[in-house]
């Protein structure tokens, strides 16, 4: 050990050590509790040469550079995320700190650790899969929405079957988990708007039959959080084509107007903005007409009582009037 | 300050009724005529009609909207843990990681799982329970939040529980776990049955003669090193807590103590990426521990916010409260950032009253309530301060902490007798108005589609801790609370209106008058300088002149004498020293009249 100062480890040195601490703590062998103390100072040195500490400046472009070649060039990254689950409680959060600010780096206008991390897509897969350990969910959460941040990795994750698996993330029973996992679906589903509008167009059956699973749900705030998405997504003009299909199925309107009757009435007012799509619809479908002309004079009765002490709400009050004149003035189609 | 104001005259609405309007005023105007007491008139033609322009609320910062939402999720908690009459279950706390490394059971996630026992505190959207984990033979407090009173968005609430549960020390509140129950969320927090720290000292001077000071130096050390060693991993956390203050130091019967209450704490920077934001420009908190730059809210703030509340809280733990806690919260504004930092001895009745306190404490004080943020210690140096060298161990604390915390019944007996304003919360409504919260408000009724806890279970301490605890989660009605700007409580039977104008300089040295309307009885001089600084069109350091003399002129009003004056021109604090000052150019002055 020096006496004097802090012996500045090379950022190649210090990765290799990380590497093999990690190395040693997978295995899991006697030396694991020397491997975790290992794994946790070397987390803290690669963080300060990328965030400085209250004494010292972050290490220069350079130096930094090298940080970034070397964790591509062992793989580190990857297995830091596989081995997350063995690291301590702070490691785990420096992780998250070191990936989510090597991953912002930018060499003009490229992102190199993005252009790294497309070629090896394992990465994200490991971060979604996250979301089914609860010890490490809300630091791989961190990760993955830093990583949604770049269309070409919100792309290999919309597309990649593991999507589907977050439909089941934002249901588990742990609060901070299944929103941790929301958020992260949200961002998934709005971020880019045309990737995202071309991926539910792509999938739209699939992602809507699995959608409606979380309308349904069990939970509360699953329930409450998804009908609000859904609104947001079918009311984005990006996602026009989506929204029309969306409003031609009569199971989507029953499913609407049942909505609007819940109890909660955080679920009623949401249920209401994608309710008035189906009726603002210029061209309803048949379908979609009949239900609306055989609940005529329920719907206006109803609309007319509902959240009426929203008087603040001026867009609301005037949607609302609209959706009472529009369902008044129905007639059957002619045909 | 509003550099729109410069070229165009301004409406700002004031808080209840009527408009600030301020119109610039041409310099070719003969100013002397306006200068000292004159005719009635003497505005009617002065007056120019510039176009008024929208005026536009400052810009708080991205984190504007989050104010009146991050509606304080834990600060029932923070008052609420406490004593349990049930002692049956020893105490088994497996201190921390408890949710994830005691694996052999973790926190479950269902409600059949917890027994819920006391009531510990009851807000507008929750109830805190303390309660019985059947599986882990463990006792724990449950927060049961209702979603559908919870007007904020989830993601709030969500940031909210991160910040906990990112947390993983032994002086910060311990997050198990929370699930969904219905429309409620409940969360579970370790039990700190020893109360807050404020229950501990209001009981203390409550039984004793604390005149001298509340608690020894040791204790003082012992808990404030404890706090600090949180405050540094919050730090370092990239969190900023932002209500540091005795009510919200929690206290375990083991001498444990743990900072709560993250209701208004914040992220620093997203996803703790410290250099990318590196302020926050939000306006929470609570005023008498308040740090001026947060209350200035031109610069942001950083962690060393916390500092400064930190050194409040050494002068709670001293005397018993914050210096200025018999001041209305603009009052507290204003004294925070015009008079030199307080100290010990700035709330004493007596000369010499505190003398117990020696120059080591004194000093720590001193080193945390530098008006410039950067020159106060961070956590870290500060825990190297001698101050805390007289710190002893938890052990300590559970003989002068713990041992004489509040029965319940004297705890019933001291929320009755608590001083209004003493204690509150400054925030903003949904409106995007500041309002003042009492922590002290009149007891709900008790919102009981529940079960047995508040049904049966009417001892006296159900109702303190509503009495305790409404008031700041109470954002449902937040116009019920005691209004920022209503100095004058009542108003008489008449109101006479005044016209006034304020004429002065703006920071670009422009000529502008403001005129405005003062209700007799209604309005107070202070709150319309208050007003004014609120809405930036006043310098806050000078506060104090405008609202002296503006009540020195309304004063002669009142008095039956013929020759009183219209109007009165004073110096203003705000002037720089360079100056030429000028009452008739009205540089370096300022003046108010009255017109009829």
């Amino acid at each position: 050990m020096p006496l004097f100062g802090k012996s500045q480890k090379s950022p190649a040195e210090l990765v290799r050590s990380l590497k093999d601490a990690v190395t040693a703590l997978e295995r899991g062998d006697k030396k694991a509790e020397k491997a975790q103390e290992d794994v946790s100072k070397n987390l803290v040195l690669i963080k300060n040469m990328l965030y400085g500490t209250s004494d010292a400046e972050p290490q220069t472009d350079i130096i930094v550079a090298q940080l970034a070649q070397e964790l591509y060039n062992t793989n580190l990254l990857l297995l830091l995320i596989q081995n997350l689950n063995r690291i301590d409680f702070e490691g785990k959060k420096d992780v998250a700190q070191v990936f989510n600010n090597v991953l912002r780096r930018q060499i003009g206008t490229r992102s190199p650790t993005v252009e790294y991390i497309c070629t090896k897509p394992e990465i994200l897969f490991t971060l979604m899969s996250g979301y089914e350990h609860q010890e490490i969910a809300s630091n791989c959460g961190t990760m993955l929405r830093e990583c949604a941040r770049y269309e070409a990795l919100a792309k290999i994750m919309l597309y990649s079957d593991d999507f589907y698996n977050f439909f089941r993330y934002v249901e588990v029973s742990t609060f901070d988990i299944a929103s941790d996992a929301f958020s992260t679906f949200k961002e998934l589903l709005t971020r880019h708007k045309m990737l995202c509008a071309e991926f539910l167009e792509a999938n739209y059956d699939k992602v809507f039959s699995h959608y409606q699973r979380l309308l349904n749900s069990e939970n509360y705030v699953t329930r409450r959080q998804s009908l609000k998405l859904l609104g947001e997504l079918l009311l984005d003009r990006h996602n026009f084509s989506i929204m029309t299909r969306y409003i031609t199925n009569p199971d989507n309107l029953k499913l609407m107007m049942n909505m609007l009757k819940e109890k909660s009435r955080n679920i009623q007012f949401e249920a209401f903005h994608v309710f008035k799509v189906f009726v603002a619809n210029p061209n309803k479908p048949k379908p979609i007409l009949d239900i609306l002309l055989r609940n005529q004079d329920k719907l206006v009765d109803f609309l007319t009582k509902f959240h009426t002490d929203r008087s603040e709400d001026e867009q609301f009050n005037d949607e609302k009037a609209y959706l009472i004149k529009q369902i008044k003035e129905l007639k059957p189609s002619e045909h | 300050m509003l550099s729109d104001l410069r070229v165009r005259g301004v409406e700002v609405r004031r808080r209840h009724r009527g408009y600030f309007k301020m119109e610039p005023v041409p310099e070719t105007e003969d100013l002397l005529k306006n200068s000292h007491f004159r005719n009635n008139n003497m505005y009617g033609d002065v007056v120019s009609t510039g176009a008024y322009g929208v005026f536009r609320q400052k810009s708080f910062g991205a984190c504007d909207g989050q104010n009146n939402s991050l509606v304080h999720t834990l600060s029932s908690y923070a008052r609420a843990a406490r004593r349990l009459s049930s002692g049956k279950f020893g105490t088994l706390f497996n201190r921390k990681m408890a949710a994830s490394a005691n694996s052999s059971s973790p926190w479950p996630n269902s409600q059949a799982d917890y027994e819920l026992r006391d009531v510990i505190g009851v807000g507008a959207t929750a109830v805190v329970y303390g309660a019985f984990c059947t599986p882990r033979q463990e006792k724990c407090a449950i927060k049961r939040i209702n979603l559908e009173k919870w007007n904020t968005s989830m993601d709030e609430l969500l940031k909210e529980i991160q910040a906990m549960s990112s947390c993983n020390h032994e002086n910060v509140v311990t997050y198990y776990t929370s699930f969904v129950v219905n429309d409620e969320l409940w969360l579970v927090l370790r039990l700190l049955e020893g109360g807050s720290l404020l229950d501990v000292i209001k009981h203390k001077m409550k039984v004793t003669n604390c005149k001298h000071g509340v608690f020894d130096e040791a204790t003082i050390a012992t808990v404030l090193k404890e706090v600090l060693k949180g405050l540094e991993y919050f730090h370092s956390n990239g969190q900023i807590h932002r209500d540091i203050k005795a009510g919200n130091i929690l206290l375990g019967e083991d001498g444990t103590v743990q900072i709560a209450d993250f209701g208004v704490s914040a992220w620093l920077a997203t996803d703790r990426d410290l250099s990318r934001q590196p302020v926050r420009h939000t306006f929470v908190g609570t005023p008498c521990w308040m740090a001026p730059e947060v209350m200035e809210q031109d610069h942001g703030y950083d962690f060393k916010a916390d500092i400064w509340s930190f050194g409040i809280t050494a002068i709670e733990m001293a005397t018993g409260t914050a210096p200025y806690h018999k001041y209305p919260p603009m009052k507290v504004l204003m004294l925070t950032l015009q008079n030199d930092p307080p100290n010990i001895d700035t709330g004493a009745d007596e000369k010499e009253q505190y003398k117990a306190y020696g120059k080591t404490f004194r000093k720590m004080i001193l080193d945390c309530l530098q008006k410039d943020p950067s020159k106060r210690p961070t956590a870290t140096e500060l825990l190297k301060h001698p101050f805390f060298k007289k710190a002893k161990d938890r052990k300590y604390l559970t003989q002068t902490l713990v041992a004489i915390g509040p029965s319940m019944e004297t705890r019933v007996h001291k929320a009755s007798k608590r001083q209004p304003g003493a204690s509150g919360r400054l925030h903003r409504t949904v409106t995007g108005e500041w309002v003042w919260s009492e922590e002290e408000e009149e007891p709900e009724p008790p919102e009981s589609d529940e079960d047995s806890s508040l049904g049966e279970d009417h001892r006296p301490m159900n109702e303190l801790q509503r009495a305790d605890s409404s008031g700041s989660d109470n954002e449902e009605e937040p116009y019920k609370d005691v209004k920022v700007f209503d100095s004058c409580p009542s108003a008489k039977e008449e109101s006479p209106t005044i016209n006034l104008v304020l004429r002065l300089r703006n920071s670009h040295r422009e000529l502008n008058d403001i005129r405005f309307e003062f209700v007799m009885g209604k309005d107070s001089a202070e709150g319309i300088a208050s007003e004014l600084i609120g809405a930036g069109l006043v310098d806050p350091r000078d506060s104090v002149p405008i609202s002296t003399n503006l009540e020195k002129l309304l004063d002669a009003q009142n008095a039956p004498v013929p020759t009183t004056p219209k109007a009165v021109t004073f110096h203003l604090n705000s002037a720089g020293p360079n100056e030429q000052f000028d009452d008739k150019t009205l540089i370096g002055f300022a003046q108010i009249s009255i017109i009829d």
